[in-house]
């Protein structure tokens, strides 16, 4: 066999290794169509009380049931709120809930994972079986246990969702410390006597986050559908406070799906849009930093 | 074998264990079940510092009556709140034992009643979802990755990666609009007069579900199929002369089947509970909203009930997944 | 004389990748006659393993195939476009090197023989089970109605590769292509495959190319040899002819790593100096060159074309060894010390 032809598939198709090569060098368009995506609902989350959208909670700020393009641009819902703002204003909390929630979960579940992983022996038992437990649990019985009984607010939620991202994220951490404790750079430090703390924060550190990196936006996309989840359950941020599961759940009670369905179908779309903008830009950077596993 | 299954056994006793004493734990610290069988009444706490001798019951001697702190006294009692947690959940640990799983606090109905009642739809809907599932990914894979590259190769590509993306709350809510409201195709919600409107009305929700793990299995599919496509035997099926379709189907397909029965484990094992929020959407009384319902009202022995049967399933579904294993690749029966 | 059975004319094949076009293999002509054995000798990256694939039709989709391929009257890269049943397999078919990947491990033995003969021939289960227990009794299987229930897992490599044989000629076809059938087995067990190869293929009337990167493979049992570099043939003569008498420096530097007979046990073996040539858009030049112990300026310049007698001995060289031109430049290059690509070369190292 030759080393330089790539005869890397048989059955009619396509020389998979030139595209693979082309598409290695760089990130590609399709990433940064997908950052600017997210980059500009990011904006506008932030920017939303000084955005000039209608007060997204006025009841009646215009006809109710108003549909798309009529007087309020994205229409009005049963109360004749305005849509568009609402959207605008839920992505701070959906969002918002999405980013602390999976940090939560990286922080804590990269930690433990890492320590499973590079302490071994009962340390990793312990943890690989606690963990293995909390995923027999469909992930949002996990966050039903935990949510029903707490005042729900911003941050609440978000710890639920991070708590409910721990084990999965540990496991990751722990495949990932695994593979990089093997290496030599790792095995160099502990011969020369390097302290377990140094030797984690120096060597392995580094080498788990940029994995974690990739993880941050796949895991972000997945909380945001979670916090949906929880507003379908009735267990979303309580109050005034709008996200986008809530108006999804709002716009969705039959009548309104039936008559007036873009209620529901334009935080739905707007929540489409974020989540494949950031499974997409997740997965370029996976590829791109070449790490196989993932958590979820 | 038989060391194989003993393992499997003390890894469905241990799991068992530790979830439903997280499940416990949860439960009793996050939340007081005597609120939900007394009502919501602010005298709980004023009786247990009575019930500590903190303070006397001033109440019941005033009004001379049946007061709250007796009823409250009588339910605790009655479904044995008056024992420490610890204490509570061996009781419940060794009633389980002998199959017992405890009465419902809201509904007083033995929770196997309940659960035999739920469970079968919740089951119903995710055997529909899987075949709908495992009906969609594994022709489309298949052709995917036999015409790697190609135009049909990229539409599923992207397709699939549009499913991953979607919620399937967010999916539940489009086709309910388009196939059950707007036009009427399919019913919205579940029937349950006969086993025929049982499935009719399951299509949609078991379509959703379905979709969405066959947008993965797809992918995992594809991949693997490409890795196979690379393998000498591939080559020499070729070399023998026989059809492509042949060797996608008879040499091909049965090696590359790996990771898409992983993920087949995992989402049967996850579908067990049903789908909380689909179950939801298309008024489906299963498993899912009986949990739902159940830990909102802080109805222990229903949400305990309902996590063992959730996560024994899930245990005893992979025991099958690493029997196909064996039953896929004959090198792993001889190790 | 009868056309021969296969004629191989300026076959070209390239891969385009993002690094350039890999130019696998650059014009390669031979024919083979019907019973007789074409051994094609190069080392990685020569183009021999292409040049099976190509015959094969088992190239991926990107390569781009120009030249003609004539078996048996049939224009080979035509039958590809049309995709004909009863082809590959039935009149042309090819083992792979390595028998551990060559089975396919979730499939019993038996039925990866079997599946064959039902295609192509038609045959019903029990037919074609008889058959296959008859093939691998036929490449040397003990126990053969034993074998065809087993795992390739549970049989050794050696009986795997007999299994793969037994499975390429159960539709008795007219050409096999090996591609290095032994270099994945036992040293022990290499020469008696090689033996069951050529005593099958004599008893079929069954023309054979071996591919192998061991010109002492070929030797005694083809009764061609092609020797393959950088995607072209250089050189390409009767087995003896070429043992005896080599013409292209590159053949003569392979002829010297392998062991002889007629030398005493300790000579030494040398190595080639240098890597394998550049595949991706190479220069115009003998690809040999810059490890060549005879090259010259003209070597540099041009490509050497194919010269010497036509269907006899041909090679491709402007200073083949074993002539007057040839020692010549060896002379020159000695007595500088070097070669003109700076290839160190002393006197001492390999009198032929």
């Amino acid at each position: 066999m030759t080393n330089s032809v790539a005869f890397t598939t048989v059955v009619d198709d396509i020389d998979d290794e030139a595209l693979d090569d082309a598409f290695k060098k760089r990130l590609g368009f399709g990433f940064w169509v997908a950052i600017s995506w997210l980059g500009l609902v990011s904006l506008a989350a932030l920017l939303a009380p000084w955005l000039p959208i209608a007060d997204p909670n006025e009841i009646a700020n215009g006809a109710p049931r108003d549909g798309i393009l009529g007087d309020n641009f994205m229409g009005t819902d049963a109360l004749g709120r305005d849509v568009f703002a609402r959207t605008i204003w839920g992505a701070r909390i959906s969002l918002g809930v999405g980013f602390l929630g999976i940090l939560l979960g990286i922080v804590v579940g990269g930690a433990i994972g890492i320590a499973a992983g590079y302490f071994k022996g009962l340390t990793d038992q312990v943890i690989s079986f606690v963990v293995f437990s909390l995923l027999s649990f469909p992930s949002l019985v996990l966050a039903l246990l935990i949510t029903a009984s707490l005042n729900r607010s911003f941050l609440t939620v978000a710890m639920t969702l991070g708590i409910v991202g721990i084990a999965p994220i540990s496991r990751l951490a722990r495949a990932t410390t695994i593979q990089f404790a093997e290496r030599e750079f790792v095995q160099a430090a502990r011969v020369i006597g390097a302290k377990s703390r140094r030797i984690i924060i120096k060597e392995l550190l580094p080498n788990v986050l940029v994995p974690m990196g990739a993880l941050t936006l796949l895991g972000m996309g997945i909380s945001i559908v979670a916090e949906g989840g929880l507003a379908f359950l009735g267990l979303s941020v309580e109050g005034e406070a709008i996200s986008w599961g809530k108006s999804i759940v709002d716009g969705s009670q039959t009548r309104d799906l039936n008559q007036n369905s873009h209620v529901a179908f334009v935080p739905i779309f707007a929540m489409f849009l974020t989540v494949m903008a950031l499974n997409f830009a997740g997965d370029r950077i996976r590829e791109y930093t070449d790490v196989r596993e993932t958590a979820f | 074998m038989a060391r194989f299954i003993a393992r499997r056994v003390v890894q469905l006793i241990l799991v068992l264990l530790s979830v439903t004493f997280i499940a416990f734990g949860a439960l009793n610290f996050l939340g007081d079940p005597l609120v939900n069988i007394v009502g919501p009444l602010a005298a709980i706490d004023y009786c247990d510092e009575v019930e500590a001798g903190l303070r006397e019951d001033s109440y019941t001697s005033i009004n001379n009556s049946r007061g709250d702190c007796e009823i409250i006294g009588e339910a605790k009692a009655d479904f044995g709140l008056d024992k420490p947690v610890i204490q509570r959940y061996f009781t419940w640990l060794g009633n389980i034992i002998t199959g017992d799983l405890g009465t419902s606090f809201q509904t007083q109905l033995p929770v196997s009643e309940i659960i035999a009642q739920k469970l079968p739809k919740s089951l119903m809907l995710m055997v529909m979802a899987q075949i709908i599932a495992l009906a969609v990914a594994i022709p489309i894979g298949v052709y995917s990755a036999y015409r790697a590259g190609r135009a049909v190769d990229r539409a599923t590509s992207v397709a699939s990666f549009g499913l991953l993306s979607i919620p399937n709350f967010a999916l539940g809510v489009i086709v309910l609009q388009f196939f059950a409201l707007r036009n009427q195709w399919l019913p919205a919600s579940f029937d349950d007069t006969s086993i025929g409107t049982r499935i009719h009305s399951l299509i949609l929700p078991a379509t959703v579900l379905g979709l969405g793990i066959a947008a993965t299995y797809q992918r995992l599919l594809r991949t693997d199929l490409l890795t196979t496509l690379q393998e000498d035997f591939v080559h020499m099926a070729r070399a023998k002369g026989m059809t492509d379709r042949h060797i996608m189907t008879r040499h091909a397909l049965r090696p590359s089947l790996f990771s898409l029965i992983t993920v087949f484990g995992v989402s049967t094992g996850a579908l067990i509970g049903g789908s909380l929020v689909i179950e939801g959407i298309f008024s489906i009384p299963g498993i899912g909203s009986e949990i739902v319902t159940a830990v909102v009202r802080d109805d222990f022995p229903v949400v305990l009930g309902s996590v063992v049967v959730i996560a024994t399933g899930f245990v005893v579904i992979n025991f099958f997944v690493d029997l196909l294993y064996t039953w896929l690749d004959p090198r792993v029966r001889a190790s | 004389m009868p056309d021969p059975q296969l004629t191989v004319e300026d076959l070209y094949v390239r891969f385009p990748t993002s690094r350039g076009t890999v130019e696998a293999v650059n014009g390669v002509n031979f024919t083979l006659e019907k019973g007789q054995m074409l051994g094609i000798v190069g080392e990685s990256g020569s183009g021999k393993s292409v040049t099976a694939k190509t015959l094969m039709n088992l190239l991926p989709r990107t390569a781009e195939v120009d030249g003609n391929i004539i078996f048996e009257g049939d224009d080979v890269r035509a039958v590809a476009k049309e995709r004909r049943k009863h082809f590959w397999g039935v009149k042309m078919t090819m083992v792979f090197q390595d028998p551990m990947t060559s089975l396919n491990p979730v499939k019993r033995c038996g039925e990866q023989i079997t599946e064959t003969l039902r295609y192509h021939l038609g045959d019903d289960k029990a037919t074609a089970k008889k058959k296959a227990i008859d093939l691998l009794e036929q490449v040397g299987v003990p126990e053969p109605s034993k074998r065809v229930d087993q795992y390739p897992h549970e049989l050794s490599g050696g009986l795997r590769q007999r299994v793969v044989i037994a499975m390429a000629l159960a539709c008795e076809p007219s050409l096999l292509i090996a591609d290095e059938p032994t270099t994945a087995v036992d040293v022990t067990v290499q020469k008696r495959l090689l033996d069951l190869l050529d005593g099958l293929r004599r008893d079929r009337g069954m023309s054979m190319i071996l591919i192998t990167h061991d010109l002492g493979v070929a030797r005694g049992r083809c009764d061609d040899v092609a020797v393959m570099y950088g995607g072209r043939l250089v050189e390409r003569a009767p087995t003896e002819t070429l043992f005896a008498d080599s013409r292209h420096p590159y053949t003569e530097a392979l002829l010297r790593t392998i062991p002889r007979i007629d030398q005493p046990s300790h000579t030494r073996l040398e190595p080639i100096a240098g890597r394998p040539p550049e595949l991706i858009d190479p220069a115009e030049e003998c690809a040999f060159a810059p490890r060549c112990r005879y090259a010259q300026p003209d070597c540099l310049g041009t490509i050497p074309p194919v010269g010497g007698v036509r269907g006899q001995h041909e090679f491709a060289c402007f200073h083949p060894a074993n002539t007057d031109r040839g020692r010549q430049a060896l002379d020159a290059n000695l007595a500088a010390g070097q070669t003109v690509t700076g290839l160190q070369i002393q006197a001492n190292a390999g009198v032929n």
